[in-house]
């Protein structure tokens, strides 16, 4: 450690001053005005004013429904998946890593696009229901919340598997074996051993997911529509086409709560669990 | 590292230089449709006239007024195509000034109803369209713009959302199929709202509904009749209907930016876009339907688009005025029935 | 045990063909002779790889991107280099007010910062969108770099550079000569990241497009909302190899995924 605080903040102050400038007070600026009354006082009546519209609260709703489906179901599938993967040996692990980061770094734009193909009435998903019997009339998939949960999935659950995969990395090898020696079943050894000691890596994945969900525009806006409006593509409406600034900068300052709040919550969540297990 | 942050700042400034050291710069707002062939039939050859250069920002009607009003102060754009109702709007809030119709040589050669389409001098019409429903003929049988609304066919319909160039039109219609047609729109936004959950979108981009129509997702949609010509090309039997409420449809018309250092030119370019010439070769690509009186179609041409005075006339038009005035009014109705 | 043996297989078939899945299907679409974008495609043909060649607009977005992907996450590490340095090796104080102001970009929605930017910095002070792109993409990608740049800091024994400057060197030097040639890898992977990020960024380049300026997936869906054949498929599965090139060229050389 160097002791020297002038040349630290000499080293770190053009980083912060910049991400501040261009950053931080532009938005900030942007969420005062949601709380600018007309004669140029404070006020929250634009906040009342958008949760007493009833659509708004039906995006609202959606939006957090959405997200937090999205989060859940990706933990579900990431434990299976880093698990799975966890458990090849070296060479395969890295390959079948950098399979799952490779979507990644292809375009939400390509990615949400094949859905359409692949959602539609006569897309391959509908195909293989009606050759299985399962539906017999073509499903009505695009352009629903079922949609946007499945792009949105997509989109997100590399960085739930990627943050789980390196959770379960740095879990002490034996705890697992030991758990089972002691007569844990499978259910016991995940709620008790494994989901403690990844407990990070469930909050860092949980957090980005979610984040994600809240700040993607191009899936909602391609697989919803104007039909099922998420808070992102509302707030683009409201000030392409209505101009309505004000309203923007609401919904901006709800994402925003929405973000930290989640991230705030899953580590509450973790740390509640973790107190539990040192209980006598 | 450092060298490639020089090098990238000179680009940078590079970059901006240049805008600035060109001598004559003229900025148009247009619609994004159909740029590769404008771009040969308008921009190229209005460059080599003039000797300038023509710099084009894209996007919907609306969008772009937008972005018009918050550059009010330090205007962008010289000039813009938009349509008869955000003329109007971009009229009030003082965003436009009049035309110069005296420095427009093909001003008296443009069909009455393009010369002055608001009436008040601030806009000059380049092209019209009829918007009609776009059906799959094998699956159904559309004979009045309320038959889109049947039990049997609604689940497989796109509507235009109201915010869309194409949505008020479609529910003006709808209106007068159902005997109820006030401006405020309120009957046919409840008739849509009733639906809304079988519809199978409600659109605002009119080239996925190409790709929805290929993939059978939909069999109808209203639509203007400058997006027709790729639903030909899909090799379904998709026909053009002729409701007994008649067509409806709307105007693009050019407008002048307030404040445009190139105001001269601005309007030697819009006199260049409405010369028989200019205007015959983007017809014949199945574009945009011609304001000039004086252009003569082949038959092709004339079948896929909307062609003659006499077809312009018999267009049901909502009025600017109306459109503004209720705008909002709709918007909210819509919100409220069909938004939730 | 045979349940369990079954279990890793079947997992992972069924997980990566979620994610993996649909980019086939764009690949697929990309040769597809068809007028839109179907599967499975119809015929084999290679008119839209070509037209994806001859779209002018795609050329001068795509240029743009590549500016502000390479000339951003260049200008992010300048800063994001020293901020590192700092945050791991001195007792800097108010690490953790630096460390919350430069990650934020993460944080909030792209969309806000688009529009905050749009609003407050490029109308009042007449920025140009170049500029203002440029700085967008340089906070956004900010936040990586710091992170990425900080992780192989910290992996570095810090006693070799107090020992350089205990042997005579300057602080300074001691970074250049000892720091910088074992964080090369961490940089090179920041590079890669931010370049990644913002090359695929979307919503934050959503309202900052002026006349003419255009990041190439805003021109994308730009040029969708036109047109909806397969070009935009091809187009996306020329960036995705173009990526996946890239990202394998830096594992196999740098092993990338030790820093990300």
């Amino acid at each position: 450690m160097f002791q020297n605080r002038a040349e630290a903040l000499a080293l770190a102050l053009p980083a912060a001053l910049f991400a501040a400038a261009v950053f931080l007070v532009p938005v900030v600026i942007l969420l005062s005005d949601g709380f600018r009354s007309s004669a140029g006082g404070w006020t929250i009546s634009a906040y009342t004013d958008f949760f007493s519209n009833s659509l708004n609260q039906t995006v609202f709703l959606r939006t957090l429904k959405l997200g937090a489906l999205v989060t859940v179901v990706s933990a579900v599938i990431g434990y299976a998946a880093a698990f799975a993967i966890v458990s090849l040996e070296p060479g395969a692990k890295g390959r079948m890593t950098g399979l799952v980061v490779l979507p990644l770094m292809i375009s939400p734009v390509a990615r949400t696009y094949a859905w359409i193909v692949i959602l539609g009435r006569t897309g391959i998903v509908n195909q293989a229901f009606q050759a299985l019997g399962i539906t017999e009339v073509p499903l009505r998939i695009l352009f629903s919340e079922t949609a946007i949960f499945i792009g949105l999935l997509q989109l997100f659950l590399p960085l739930m598997i990627i943050s789980l995969i390196s959770a379960l990395e740095n879990m002490p090898k034996d705890a697992i074996p030991a758990a089972r020696v002691l007569g844990a079943n499978w259910f016991q050894v995940f709620w008790k051993v494994v989901l403690p000691l990844t407990k990070e890596g469930l909050v860092i994945g949980g957090t980005l997911v979610f984040t994600g969900c809240l700040t993607a525009y191009i899936t909602p806006a391609i697989l919803g529509g104007s039909k099922v409006l998420m808070l992102e593509t509302l707030l683009y409406q409201q000030v392409s086409v209505s101009n309505n600034f004000v309203s923007a900068s609401v919904i901006a300052f709800i994402l925003i709560v929405m973000s930290f709040a989640a991230n705030i919550l899953l580590k509450r969540v973790a740390t509640a669990r973790n107190k539990m297990r040192s209980r006598p | 590292m450092k060298k490639v942050i020089f090098a990238s700042g000179a680009v940078l400034m590079l970059a901006t230089g240049a805008a600035q050291a060109q001598e004559k710069t003229l900025t148009i707002s247009v619609y994004a449709l159909a740029q590769d062939e404008y771009k040969q039939i308008i921009y190229d050859p209005f460059e080599k006239v003039c000797g300038c250069k023509l710099v084009v920002e894209t996007g919907n009607s609306v969008e772009r007024i937008a972005k018009m009003e918050a550059n009010k102060a330090n205007p962008v754009v010289d000039m813009a195509v938009v349509s008869m109702a955000d003329a109007l709007a971009a009229s009030r809030a003082g965003l436009i000034d009049k035309v110069d119709t005296s420095k427009l040589s093909n001003f008296d050669k443009l069909y009455d109803i393009a010369k002055d389409p608001n009436k008040d001098g601030m806009s000059v019409g380049y092209t019209f369209y009829a918007t009609s429903i776009a059906y799959r003929s094998d699956k159904m049988k559309i004979e009045s713009w309320a038959d889109l609304l049947k039990p049997e066919y609604a689940s497989h319909i796109a509507w235009p959302n109201v915010t869309t160039n194409q949505g008020p039109p479609a529910l003006y219609m709808l209106g007068q199929a159902l005997g109820k047609d006030t401006p405020d729109l309120k009957a046919a936004i409840a008739a849509v709202g009733e639906k809304k959950d079988e519809i199978v979108t409600f659109y605002e981009k009119s080239s996925q509904l190409v790709q929805l129509m290929q993939q059978e997702e939909i069999w109808a949609a209203p639509i203007g009749r400058f997006t027709w010509a790729p639903f030909t090309k899909l090799g379904m039997p998709i026909a053009w209907a002729t409701p007994k409420e008649g067509q409806t449809g709307g105007m693009n018309v050019m407008v002048v930016t307030k404040g445009s250092k190139n105001r001269d030119l601005a309007l030697q370019f819009m006199d260049f876009w409405l010369s028989a010439d200019v205007q015959t070769k983007v017809a014949e690509k199945m574009i945009d339907s011609p304001a000039n009186k004086e252009v003569k179609l082949s038959e092709a041409a004339a079948n896929n688009l909307t062609y003659g005075e006499e077809t312009a006339k018999s267009l049901k038009l909502i009025p600017s005025a109306v459109a503004l005035d209720n705008r909002a009014g709709w918007i909210k109705s819509w919100n409220e029935a069909v938004g939730q | 045990m045979n349940a369990r043996s079954l279990f890793i297989p079947i997992t992972l078939v069924l997980v990566l063909g979620f994610l993996i899945g649909p980019f086939l299907i764009i690949v697929a679409a990309s040769f597809s002779a068809g007028e839109t974008l179907n599967f499975p495609p119809q015929g084999f043909s290679l008119r839209w790889i070509a037209k994806v060649f001859t779209v002018e607009s795609f050329q001068a977005s795509f240029a743009m991107s590549l500016f502000l992907a390479i000339g951003g996450t260049a200008a992010a590490l300048v800063l994001g280099i020293p901020a590192s340095y700092a945050l791991s090796r001195y007792k800097l104080p108010g690490a953790e007010i630096v460390r919350t102001v430069v990650s934020a970009p993460i944080i909030v929605p792209g969309i806000i910062v688009g529009l905050a930017l749009l609003r407050y910095i490029v109308v009042p002070f007449q920025v140009g969108i170049t500029l203002a792109l440029f700085v967008a993409h340089t906070a956004l990608v900010l936040p990586y770099a710091v992170r990425v740049v900080s992780a192989s800091l910290d992996n570095l024994r810090s006693d070799i550079e107090e020992a350089a400057v205990l042997l005579g060197s300057s602080r300074l030097g001691a970074f250049f000569r000892v720091v910088m040639p074992n964080i090369r890898g961490g940089i090179m992977s920041a590079f890669i990241l931010g370049f990644v990020t913002s090359f695929n960024q979307v919503p934050v380049s959503l309202f900052l497009s002026g006349p003419g300026v255009r990041t190439l997936p805003v021109d994308m869906i730009a040029y969708m909302e036109i047109v909806f054949d397969p070009s935009v498929a091809a187009l996306s599965s020329l960036l995705a190899f173009l990526s996946i090139g890239i990202v394998f060229a830096a594992e196999r050389f740098l092993g990338f995924s030790r820093y990300v």
